[in-house]
Protein backbone atom coordinates (compact mmCIF):
# COMPACT_ATOMS: atom_id res chain seq x y z
CA UNK A 1 0.00 0.00 0.00
CA UNK A 2 0.90 3.41 -0.58
CA UNK A 3 2.15 6.07 2.27
CA UNK A 4 -0.88 7.61 4.36
CA UNK A 5 -2.71 10.51 1.91
CA UNK A 6 -4.13 13.45 3.54
CA UNK A 7 -7.33 14.95 1.02
CA UNK A 8 -7.23 19.11 0.84
CA UNK A 9 -9.70 20.76 -0.84
CA UNK A 10 -9.33 24.85 -1.18
CA UNK A 11 -11.76 27.10 -2.14
CA UNK A 12 -13.35 24.56 -4.12
CA UNK A 13 -16.44 26.16 -5.77
CA UNK A 14 -18.62 24.66 -8.67
CA UNK A 15 -21.55 26.00 -10.39
CA UNK A 16 -24.38 24.38 -12.45
CA UNK A 17 -26.02 26.76 -14.14
CA UNK A 18 -27.77 29.36 -11.71
CA UNK A 19 -26.80 26.59 -8.95
CA UNK A 20 -24.32 27.62 -6.80
CA UNK A 21 -23.44 23.80 -6.12
CA UNK A 22 -20.42 24.23 -4.35
CA UNK A 23 -19.03 27.24 -2.38
CA UNK A 24 -15.56 27.85 -1.55
CA UNK A 25 -15.35 24.46 0.30
CA UNK A 26 -12.10 24.40 2.64
CA UNK A 27 -11.36 21.32 5.01
CA UNK A 28 -8.73 18.41 4.96
CA UNK A 29 -9.43 14.83 6.11
CA UNK A 30 -6.93 12.98 8.05
CA UNK A 31 -5.69 9.61 7.48
CA UNK A 32 -5.99 6.91 9.79
CA UNK A 33 -9.81 8.21 10.57
CA UNK A 34 -12.90 7.52 9.28
CA UNK A 35 -14.29 10.98 8.43
CA UNK A 36 -18.10 11.62 7.98
CA UNK A 37 -19.13 13.95 4.71
CA UNK A 38 -22.55 15.08 6.04
CA UNK A 39 -25.20 17.10 4.76
CA UNK A 40 -28.93 17.10 3.61
CA UNK A 41 -29.41 15.49 -0.18
CA UNK A 42 -28.49 18.28 -2.05
CA UNK A 43 -26.32 20.34 -0.09
CA UNK A 44 -22.86 19.69 -2.31
CA UNK A 45 -21.62 16.49 -1.27
CA UNK A 46 -21.14 14.81 -4.61
CA UNK A 47 -20.37 17.25 -6.46
CA UNK A 48 -17.58 18.22 -4.05
CA UNK A 49 -16.47 14.27 -3.88
CA UNK A 50 -16.54 14.23 -8.15
CA UNK A 51 -14.19 17.32 -7.73
CA UNK A 52 -11.91 15.44 -5.89
CA UNK A 53 -11.75 12.82 -8.53
CA UNK A 54 -11.53 14.79 -11.85
CA UNK A 55 -14.96 13.84 -13.12
CA UNK A 56 -16.02 17.61 -12.92
CA UNK A 57 -14.27 20.42 -13.80
CA UNK A 58 -14.01 22.89 -10.50
CA UNK A 59 -14.64 26.74 -11.33
CA UNK A 60 -12.74 27.54 -8.21
CA UNK A 61 -10.40 26.27 -5.77
CA UNK A 62 -8.39 22.84 -5.69
CA UNK A 63 -9.02 19.05 -4.17
CA UNK A 64 -5.81 17.55 -3.71
CA UNK A 65 -4.65 13.66 -2.74
CA UNK A 66 -1.40 13.38 -0.92
CA UNK A 67 -0.78 16.87 -2.37
CA UNK A 68 -1.79 15.94 -6.22
CA UNK A 69 -4.64 16.50 -8.55
CA UNK A 70 -6.64 13.34 -9.31
CA UNK A 71 -5.90 13.11 -12.64
CA UNK A 72 -1.90 14.19 -11.76
CA UNK A 73 -1.40 11.04 -9.35
CA UNK A 74 0.60 8.52 -10.88
CA UNK A 75 -1.24 5.47 -10.43
CA UNK A 76 -4.89 7.54 -9.57
CA UNK A 77 -6.90 3.95 -8.80
CA UNK A 78 -4.25 2.77 -6.78
CA UNK A 79 -4.26 5.77 -4.85
CA UNK A 80 -8.57 5.83 -4.41
CA UNK A 81 -11.07 3.92 -4.07
CA UNK A 82 -14.40 5.62 -4.96
CA UNK A 83 -18.05 4.23 -4.69
CA UNK A 84 -20.38 7.30 -6.07
CA UNK A 85 -23.39 5.24 -7.23
CA UNK A 86 -25.63 2.38 -6.43
CA UNK A 87 -25.43 0.80 -9.50
CA UNK A 88 -22.08 1.32 -11.86
CA UNK A 89 -22.61 -2.03 -13.64
CA UNK A 90 -23.42 -3.35 -17.44
CA UNK A 91 -26.62 -5.34 -16.34
CA UNK A 92 -25.57 -8.33 -18.25
CA UNK A 93 -21.97 -8.75 -17.17
CA UNK A 94 -20.83 -11.33 -14.18
CA UNK A 95 -19.76 -9.66 -11.24
CA UNK A 96 -16.24 -11.34 -11.82
CA UNK A 97 -15.90 -10.12 -15.12
CA UNK A 98 -16.59 -6.87 -13.88
CA UNK A 99 -13.67 -6.75 -11.80
CA UNK A 100 -11.93 -8.31 -14.43
CA UNK A 101 -12.44 -5.41 -16.97
CA UNK A 102 -11.16 -2.77 -14.34
CA UNK A 103 -8.27 -5.59 -12.88
CA UNK A 104 -6.88 -4.94 -16.76
CA UNK A 105 -7.09 -1.55 -16.62
CA UNK A 106 -5.26 -1.45 -13.19
CA UNK A 107 -2.77 -4.45 -14.54
CA UNK A 108 -3.97 -6.07 -11.31
CA UNK A 109 -3.61 -9.93 -11.14
CA UNK A 110 -6.35 -12.62 -10.87
CA UNK A 111 -5.50 -13.19 -6.85
CA UNK A 112 -6.60 -9.85 -6.36
CA UNK A 113 -10.00 -10.43 -8.17
CA UNK A 114 -10.67 -13.60 -5.95
CA UNK A 115 -9.42 -11.58 -3.05
CA UNK A 116 -11.77 -8.33 -2.67
CA UNK A 117 -14.78 -11.18 -3.66
CA UNK A 118 -14.10 -12.72 -0.53
CA UNK A 119 -14.04 -9.34 1.19
CA UNK A 120 -16.86 -8.01 0.20
CA UNK A 121 -18.58 -11.72 0.49
CA UNK A 122 -20.23 -11.49 -2.62
CA UNK A 123 -17.70 -14.34 -3.89
CA UNK A 124 -20.71 -17.12 -4.58
CA UNK A 125 -22.45 -14.35 -6.57
CA UNK A 126 -19.83 -13.61 -8.69
CA UNK A 127 -20.73 -15.88 -11.83
CA UNK A 128 -24.13 -14.28 -12.01
CA UNK A 129 -24.80 -11.19 -14.01
CA UNK A 130 -24.93 -7.97 -12.26
CA UNK A 131 -28.39 -7.23 -13.04
CA UNK A 132 -29.36 -9.34 -11.03
CA UNK A 133 -27.89 -8.39 -8.03
CA UNK A 134 -30.15 -7.02 -4.86
CA UNK A 135 -29.24 -3.34 -4.18
CA UNK A 136 -27.06 -4.56 -0.82
CA UNK A 137 -24.95 -7.02 -3.38
CA UNK A 138 -24.70 -3.78 -5.64
CA UNK A 139 -22.84 -2.01 -2.91
CA UNK A 140 -20.14 -5.03 -2.11
CA UNK A 141 -19.61 -5.46 -5.87
CA UNK A 142 -18.80 -1.26 -5.51
CA UNK A 143 -16.62 -1.83 -2.82
CA UNK A 144 -15.17 -4.70 -4.15
CA UNK A 145 -14.37 -2.59 -7.20
CA UNK A 146 -13.12 0.58 -4.98
CA UNK A 147 -10.71 -2.21 -3.28
CA UNK A 148 -9.29 -3.71 -6.31
CA UNK A 149 -5.70 -1.65 -6.62
CA UNK A 150 -5.41 -1.77 -2.38
CA UNK A 151 -5.65 2.14 -2.24
CA UNK A 152 -4.77 4.41 1.00
CA UNK A 153 -7.55 6.84 0.33
CA UNK A 154 -11.43 5.47 -0.15
CA UNK A 155 -14.27 7.95 -0.87
CA UNK A 156 -17.67 6.55 -0.44
CA UNK A 157 -20.53 7.84 -1.67
CA UNK A 158 -23.79 7.26 0.56
CA UNK A 159 -22.19 3.27 0.93
CA UNK A 160 -25.39 2.35 3.27
CA UNK A 161 -27.71 2.62 0.97
CA UNK A 162 -29.42 -0.65 0.28
CA UNK A 163 -27.08 -2.19 2.95
CA UNK A 164 -29.48 -4.28 5.33
CA UNK A 165 -28.48 -3.83 9.48
CA UNK A 166 -26.14 -6.81 9.23
CA UNK A 167 -24.93 -5.05 6.04
CA UNK A 168 -24.09 -1.83 7.57
CA UNK A 169 -22.51 -3.28 10.66
CA UNK A 170 -19.78 -5.11 8.30
CA UNK A 171 -19.25 -1.89 6.43
CA UNK A 172 -18.91 -0.55 9.63
CA UNK A 173 -16.54 -3.01 10.97
CA UNK A 174 -14.23 -3.04 7.28
CA UNK A 175 -14.17 0.67 7.15
CA UNK A 176 -12.74 1.07 10.61
CA UNK A 177 -10.25 -1.55 9.99
CA UNK A 178 -9.21 0.04 6.73
CA UNK A 179 -8.48 3.44 8.25
CA UNK A 180 -7.04 1.00 11.45
CA UNK A 181 -4.29 0.45 8.82
CA UNK A 182 -3.83 3.91 8.30
CA UNK A 183 -6.23 4.66 5.08
CA UNK A 184 -7.98 7.83 4.90
CA UNK A 185 -11.46 6.63 5.03
CA UNK A 186 -14.10 9.58 3.59
CA UNK A 187 -17.61 8.58 3.94
CA UNK A 188 -20.45 11.09 2.47
CA UNK A 189 -24.09 10.66 4.14
CA UNK A 190 -27.16 12.50 4.77
CA UNK A 191 -28.28 9.36 7.45
CA UNK A 192 -26.74 11.02 10.84
CA UNK A 193 -28.07 8.12 13.14
CA UNK A 194 -25.47 6.04 11.14
CA UNK A 195 -23.01 7.78 10.34
CA UNK A 196 -22.28 8.59 14.41
CA UNK A 197 -21.75 4.92 14.69
CA UNK A 198 -18.82 5.47 12.13
CA UNK A 199 -16.74 8.16 12.10
CA UNK A 200 -14.11 10.03 13.97
CA UNK A 201 -14.23 13.53 12.18
CA UNK A 202 -17.59 15.04 10.17
CA UNK A 203 -17.27 18.00 7.62
CA UNK A 204 -20.99 18.91 7.40
CA UNK A 205 -22.27 20.57 4.59
CA UNK A 206 -25.34 23.15 4.13
CA UNK A 207 -26.67 24.73 0.90
CA UNK A 208 -23.06 23.93 -0.80
CA UNK A 209 -21.25 25.62 1.36
CA UNK A 210 -19.06 24.36 4.88
CA UNK A 211 -20.90 24.56 8.17
CA UNK A 212 -17.99 22.86 10.82
CA UNK A 213 -15.26 20.43 10.37
CA UNK A 214 -13.57 18.64 13.33
CA UNK A 215 -13.44 15.71 16.08
CA UNK A 216 -17.48 13.84 16.34
CA UNK A 217 -16.40 14.31 19.83
CA UNK A 218 -15.74 17.73 19.79
CA UNK A 219 -19.20 18.63 18.14
CA UNK A 220 -21.24 15.85 20.51
CA UNK A 221 -19.51 17.32 23.55
CA UNK A 222 -22.60 19.44 24.87
CA UNK A 223 -23.74 15.69 25.52
CA UNK A 224 -26.71 15.81 22.54
CA UNK A 225 -26.09 13.85 19.76
CA UNK A 226 -24.85 14.25 16.00
CA UNK A 227 -28.75 14.84 14.74
CA UNK A 228 -29.05 17.61 17.07
CA UNK A 229 -25.51 19.00 16.63
CA UNK A 230 -26.51 19.18 13.17
CA UNK A 231 -30.16 20.79 13.06
CA UNK A 232 -28.58 23.50 15.61
CA UNK A 233 -25.88 24.14 12.86
CA UNK A 234 -28.12 24.37 9.82
CA UNK A 235 -30.68 25.88 11.95
CA UNK A 236 -27.71 28.86 12.44
CA UNK A 237 -26.70 28.78 8.99
CA UNK A 238 -30.74 29.19 7.75
CA UNK B 1 -0.93 -5.72 -24.90
CA UNK B 2 -1.94 -1.84 -23.79
CA UNK B 3 -3.61 -2.43 -20.58
CA UNK B 4 -6.72 -0.56 -21.67
CA UNK B 5 -6.90 -1.97 -24.74
CA UNK B 6 -6.79 -5.32 -22.96
CA UNK B 7 -9.64 -4.22 -20.82
CA UNK B 8 -11.98 -2.79 -23.65
CA UNK B 9 -11.46 -5.72 -25.51
CA UNK B 10 -12.59 -7.69 -21.87
CA UNK B 11 -15.24 -5.43 -22.01
CA UNK B 12 -16.71 -5.92 -25.60
CA UNK B 13 -16.47 -10.05 -25.15
CA UNK B 14 -17.85 -10.28 -21.24
CA UNK B 15 -21.73 -9.41 -22.43
CA UNK B 16 -23.87 -11.45 -24.94
CA UNK B 17 -24.00 -8.44 -27.46
CA UNK B 18 -20.84 -9.65 -29.86
CA UNK B 19 -21.89 -13.10 -30.10
CA UNK B 20 -24.77 -11.02 -32.95
CA UNK B 21 -21.63 -10.22 -34.92
CA UNK B 22 -20.97 -12.77 -36.58
CA UNK B 23 -24.23 -14.00 -37.43
CA UNK B 24 -25.09 -10.22 -38.78
CA UNK B 25 -21.55 -10.47 -40.52
CA UNK B 26 -22.87 -13.51 -42.65
CA UNK B 27 -26.73 -12.35 -43.13
CA UNK B 28 -24.53 -8.90 -44.57
CA UNK B 29 -22.10 -10.48 -46.76
CA UNK B 30 -22.70 -14.26 -47.40
CA UNK B 31 -26.30 -14.08 -47.46
CA UNK B 32 -26.96 -10.66 -49.56
CA UNK B 33 -24.69 -12.02 -52.04
CA UNK B 34 -25.93 -15.12 -52.12
CA UNK B 35 -29.47 -13.99 -52.79
CA UNK B 36 -28.41 -11.55 -55.55
CA UNK B 37 -26.42 -13.59 -57.01
CA UNK B 38 -29.45 -16.67 -57.16
CA UNK B 39 -31.86 -14.11 -58.72
CA UNK B 40 -29.65 -12.38 -61.29
CA UNK B 41 -28.98 -8.98 -61.35
CA UNK B 42 -29.98 -8.93 -65.02
CA UNK B 43 -33.74 -10.40 -63.09
CA UNK B 44 -33.50 -7.32 -61.02
CA UNK B 45 -35.73 -4.32 -61.52
CA UNK B 46 -34.66 -2.23 -63.88
CA UNK B 47 -32.19 -4.69 -65.15
CA UNK B 48 -28.74 -4.75 -64.31
CA UNK B 49 -25.59 -5.87 -65.88
CA UNK B 50 -25.57 -10.09 -65.36
CA UNK B 51 -23.23 -11.86 -63.09
CA UNK B 52 -20.92 -12.89 -66.48
CA UNK B 53 -20.01 -8.93 -66.87
CA UNK B 54 -17.58 -7.40 -64.36
CA UNK B 55 -20.24 -4.66 -63.91
CA UNK B 56 -22.85 -7.07 -62.46
CA UNK B 57 -19.85 -8.78 -60.38
CA UNK B 58 -19.07 -5.36 -58.66
CA UNK B 59 -23.18 -4.19 -58.37
CA UNK B 60 -23.64 -7.23 -56.10
CA UNK B 61 -20.66 -6.81 -54.22
CA UNK B 62 -21.45 -3.18 -53.96
CA UNK B 63 -24.66 -4.24 -52.52
CA UNK B 64 -22.47 -4.96 -49.64
CA UNK B 65 -21.81 -1.67 -48.95
CA UNK B 66 -25.80 -1.09 -47.74
CA UNK B 67 -24.90 -2.26 -44.94
CA UNK B 68 -22.63 -0.64 -42.81
CA UNK B 69 -24.90 0.85 -40.48
CA UNK B 70 -24.18 -2.33 -38.92
CA UNK B 71 -20.88 -2.00 -37.71
CA UNK B 72 -21.66 1.77 -36.94
CA UNK B 73 -24.48 0.96 -34.75
CA UNK B 74 -21.74 -1.30 -32.81
CA UNK B 75 -19.16 0.77 -33.00
CA UNK B 76 -21.31 3.62 -31.25
CA UNK B 77 -22.11 1.21 -28.21
CA UNK B 78 -18.26 1.30 -27.55
CA UNK B 79 -19.23 4.67 -25.69
CA UNK B 80 -23.19 5.05 -25.23
CA UNK B 81 -23.20 1.95 -23.36
CA UNK B 82 -21.02 3.27 -21.13
CA UNK B 83 -23.14 5.65 -20.15
CA UNK B 84 -26.06 4.00 -20.42
CA UNK B 85 -25.06 1.49 -17.78
CA UNK B 86 -23.00 4.29 -15.48
CA UNK B 87 -19.83 2.29 -16.50
CA UNK B 88 -18.30 5.30 -17.30
CA UNK B 89 -17.77 6.88 -14.29
CA UNK B 90 -15.42 4.11 -12.85
CA UNK B 91 -13.67 3.63 -16.51
CA UNK B 92 -12.76 7.76 -16.04
CA UNK B 93 -11.87 7.03 -12.42
CA UNK B 94 -9.66 4.05 -12.96
CA UNK B 95 -8.30 6.06 -16.22
CA UNK B 96 -8.59 9.83 -15.39
CA UNK B 97 -6.70 10.86 -18.43
CA UNK B 98 -9.79 10.29 -20.74
CA UNK B 99 -7.93 10.30 -23.71
CA UNK B 100 -6.30 7.27 -23.76
CA UNK B 101 -9.30 5.12 -22.74
CA UNK B 102 -11.61 6.20 -25.44
CA UNK B 103 -8.26 5.80 -27.73
CA UNK B 104 -8.32 2.12 -25.99
CA UNK B 105 -11.49 2.39 -27.38
CA UNK B 106 -10.68 3.08 -30.82
CA UNK B 107 -8.12 0.21 -31.18
CA UNK B 108 -10.26 -2.36 -29.71
CA UNK B 109 -13.17 -1.53 -31.79
CA UNK B 110 -10.91 -1.22 -35.02
CA UNK B 111 -9.97 -4.42 -34.13
CA UNK B 112 -13.42 -5.87 -33.65
CA UNK B 113 -14.76 -4.29 -36.98
CA UNK B 114 -11.75 -5.64 -38.70
CA UNK B 115 -12.80 -8.77 -37.42
CA UNK B 116 -16.21 -8.56 -38.14
CA UNK B 117 -15.20 -7.13 -42.11
CA UNK B 118 -13.31 -10.19 -42.61
CA UNK B 119 -16.24 -12.61 -42.10
CA UNK B 120 -18.21 -10.19 -43.96
CA UNK B 121 -15.68 -10.96 -46.96
CA UNK B 122 -14.86 -14.53 -46.64
CA UNK B 123 -18.99 -15.28 -46.36
CA UNK B 124 -19.07 -12.86 -49.41
CA UNK B 125 -16.58 -14.65 -51.65
CA UNK B 126 -18.38 -18.29 -50.91
CA UNK B 127 -21.70 -16.87 -51.49
CA UNK B 128 -20.62 -15.31 -54.85
CA UNK B 129 -18.69 -17.73 -56.24
CA UNK B 130 -21.05 -20.86 -54.58
CA UNK B 131 -24.01 -18.85 -56.02
CA UNK B 132 -22.37 -18.44 -59.25
CA UNK B 133 -21.84 -22.66 -59.25
CA UNK B 134 -25.08 -23.37 -58.71
CA UNK B 135 -26.43 -21.00 -61.51
CA UNK B 136 -23.98 -22.27 -63.46
CA UNK B 137 -23.08 -18.88 -64.72
CA UNK B 138 -19.02 -17.15 -64.73
CA UNK B 139 -18.10 -14.77 -62.45
CA UNK B 140 -17.02 -12.23 -64.85
CA UNK B 141 -14.37 -10.52 -62.96
CA UNK B 142 -10.95 -11.57 -61.84
CA UNK B 143 -10.29 -13.60 -58.96
CA UNK B 144 -7.62 -10.77 -57.86
CA UNK B 145 -10.58 -7.98 -58.56
CA UNK B 146 -13.12 -10.11 -56.61
CA UNK B 147 -10.40 -9.85 -53.99
CA UNK B 148 -9.38 -6.78 -53.92
CA UNK B 149 -13.24 -5.48 -53.66
CA UNK B 150 -14.02 -7.67 -50.84
CA UNK B 151 -10.88 -6.73 -48.91
CA UNK B 152 -11.53 -2.98 -49.39
CA UNK B 153 -14.85 -3.45 -48.16
CA UNK B 154 -13.57 -5.47 -45.02
CA UNK B 155 -11.82 -2.33 -44.68
CA UNK B 156 -14.79 0.09 -44.79
CA UNK B 157 -16.42 -1.94 -42.51
CA UNK B 158 -13.75 -1.14 -40.06
CA UNK B 159 -14.02 2.80 -41.04
CA UNK B 160 -17.32 2.65 -40.40
CA UNK B 161 -16.82 0.94 -36.96
CA UNK B 162 -14.79 3.68 -35.78
CA UNK B 163 -17.15 6.33 -37.09
CA UNK B 164 -19.76 4.98 -34.99
CA UNK B 165 -17.28 5.45 -32.45
CA UNK B 166 -17.34 8.94 -32.83
CA UNK B 167 -20.08 9.01 -32.86
CA UNK B 168 -21.33 7.58 -30.18
CA UNK B 169 -18.83 9.38 -27.88
CA UNK B 170 -19.94 12.68 -29.38
CA UNK B 171 -23.62 12.26 -28.79
CA UNK B 172 -23.34 10.16 -25.78
CA UNK B 173 -26.87 9.15 -25.27
CA UNK B 174 -27.48 5.58 -26.89
CA UNK B 175 -30.82 5.74 -28.66
CA UNK B 176 -30.05 9.20 -30.15
CA UNK B 177 -26.92 7.61 -31.59
CA UNK B 178 -28.69 4.76 -32.81
CA UNK B 179 -31.55 7.12 -35.00
CA UNK B 180 -29.01 9.57 -35.92
CA UNK B 181 -26.86 7.07 -37.54
CA UNK B 182 -30.29 5.03 -38.81
CA UNK B 183 -31.35 8.05 -40.34
CA UNK B 184 -28.11 9.57 -42.09
CA UNK B 185 -26.83 5.85 -43.47
CA UNK B 186 -30.75 5.25 -44.64
CA UNK B 187 -32.16 8.19 -45.34
CA UNK B 188 -30.11 11.58 -45.70
CA UNK B 189 -28.02 9.91 -47.96
CA UNK B 190 -29.72 8.44 -50.27
CA UNK B 191 -32.30 11.69 -50.48
CA UNK B 192 -28.85 13.68 -51.15
CA UNK B 193 -28.40 11.51 -53.88
CA UNK B 194 -31.91 11.76 -55.68
CA UNK B 195 -31.89 15.72 -55.35
CA UNK B 196 -30.17 17.39 -58.57
CA UNK B 197 -27.28 19.56 -58.03
CA UNK B 198 -27.02 18.85 -53.86
CA UNK B 199 -25.99 15.26 -55.69
CA UNK B 200 -22.42 16.68 -56.86
CA UNK B 201 -21.15 16.34 -52.95
CA UNK B 202 -22.46 12.62 -52.93
CA UNK B 203 -18.99 11.40 -53.65
CA UNK B 204 -18.08 13.03 -50.66
CA UNK B 205 -20.38 11.84 -48.49
CA UNK B 206 -19.56 8.39 -46.61
CA UNK B 207 -22.03 6.26 -48.63
CA UNK B 208 -20.40 7.63 -52.04
CA UNK B 209 -16.86 6.95 -50.87
CA UNK B 210 -17.86 3.55 -49.99
CA UNK B 211 -19.35 2.85 -53.66
CA UNK B 212 -16.47 4.34 -54.81
CA UNK B 213 -14.67 0.94 -53.34
CA UNK B 214 -16.62 -1.05 -55.88
CA UNK B 215 -17.32 1.61 -58.51
CA UNK B 216 -20.86 0.57 -58.72
CA UNK B 217 -23.62 1.67 -56.52
CA UNK B 218 -27.21 0.60 -56.17
CA UNK B 219 -28.20 3.88 -55.19
CA UNK B 220 -26.65 5.18 -58.04
CA UNK B 221 -28.57 2.90 -60.51
CA UNK B 222 -31.89 4.05 -58.62
CA UNK B 223 -30.94 7.71 -59.21
CA UNK B 224 -30.06 6.79 -62.69
CA UNK B 225 -33.83 5.92 -63.17
CA UNK B 226 -35.36 9.08 -60.87
CA UNK B 227 -33.19 11.77 -61.73
CA UNK B 228 -32.09 10.32 -65.24
CA UNK B 229 -27.91 11.51 -64.26
CA UNK B 230 -25.50 9.54 -62.44
CA UNK B 231 -23.78 10.94 -59.84
CA UNK B 232 -19.80 10.60 -60.40
CA UNK B 233 -17.77 8.26 -57.81
CA UNK B 234 -14.35 9.04 -56.48
CA UNK B 235 -11.81 6.64 -58.12
CA UNK B 236 -11.48 3.52 -55.49
CA UNK B 237 -8.38 5.08 -53.86
CA UNK B 238 -9.98 8.76 -53.86
CA UNK B 239 -12.88 6.94 -52.15
CA UNK B 240 -10.54 5.07 -49.67
CA UNK B 241 -9.07 8.40 -48.76
CA UNK B 242 -12.01 9.86 -48.24
CA UNK B 243 -13.28 7.08 -46.20
CA UNK B 244 -10.10 7.28 -43.66
CA UNK B 245 -10.84 11.04 -43.25
CA UNK B 246 -13.94 10.35 -41.91
CA UNK B 247 -12.59 8.01 -39.71
CA UNK B 248 -9.35 9.91 -38.25
CA UNK B 249 -11.98 12.62 -37.90
CA UNK B 250 -14.37 10.64 -35.87
CA UNK B 251 -11.55 9.19 -34.19
CA UNK B 252 -10.37 13.10 -33.41
CA UNK B 253 -14.02 13.61 -31.93
CA UNK B 254 -13.89 10.65 -29.80
CA UNK B 255 -10.68 11.13 -28.37
CA UNK B 256 -11.07 15.16 -27.94
CA UNK B 257 -14.85 15.27 -26.85
CA UNK B 258 -14.93 13.78 -23.52
CA UNK B 259 -11.94 15.46 -21.91
CA UNK B 260 -13.30 18.66 -20.47
CA UNK B 261 -17.18 17.24 -19.98
CA UNK B 262 -18.68 16.75 -16.52
CA UNK B 263 -19.19 13.30 -15.76
CA UNK B 264 -22.43 14.09 -13.34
Amino acid sequence: MHPPHRLEFRGLTKRFGPVAAVTGLTFDVEPGRVTGFLGPNGSGKTTTLRMLLGLVAPDAGTARIGGRGYRDLPEPARTVGAVLEASNFHPARTGRDHLRVYADMLGAPAARIELVLALTGIADAAHRKAGGYSTGMRQRLNLATALLGDPPVLVLDEPTNGLDPEGIAWLRRLLRDLAAEGRTVLVASHVLSEAERLVDDVVVMHRGELLTAGALDALTADGTGLEQAFLRLTGAAA
Amino acid sequence: MNRLVRAELRRLFSTPLWRWGPPVAVLSGGALTATAVLVGPEHFDPPMPGMDTEAGVRLVISMIGLTVLAPALFGALAVTSEYRHRTITYTFLFAPRRHRVLAAKLAAYALAGNGYGLIVAVSAAAALYGGAAARGVDVGAPVGTVIGLLASLAAAMTVYTVIGVGVGALLRDQTATLAVLGAYLYMVEHLLVLIPGVGAVYPFLPGGATAALTQASLMGEAAVEVTGSAATLLPPALGAAVLLAYAVLAAGAAVLLPMRRDVT
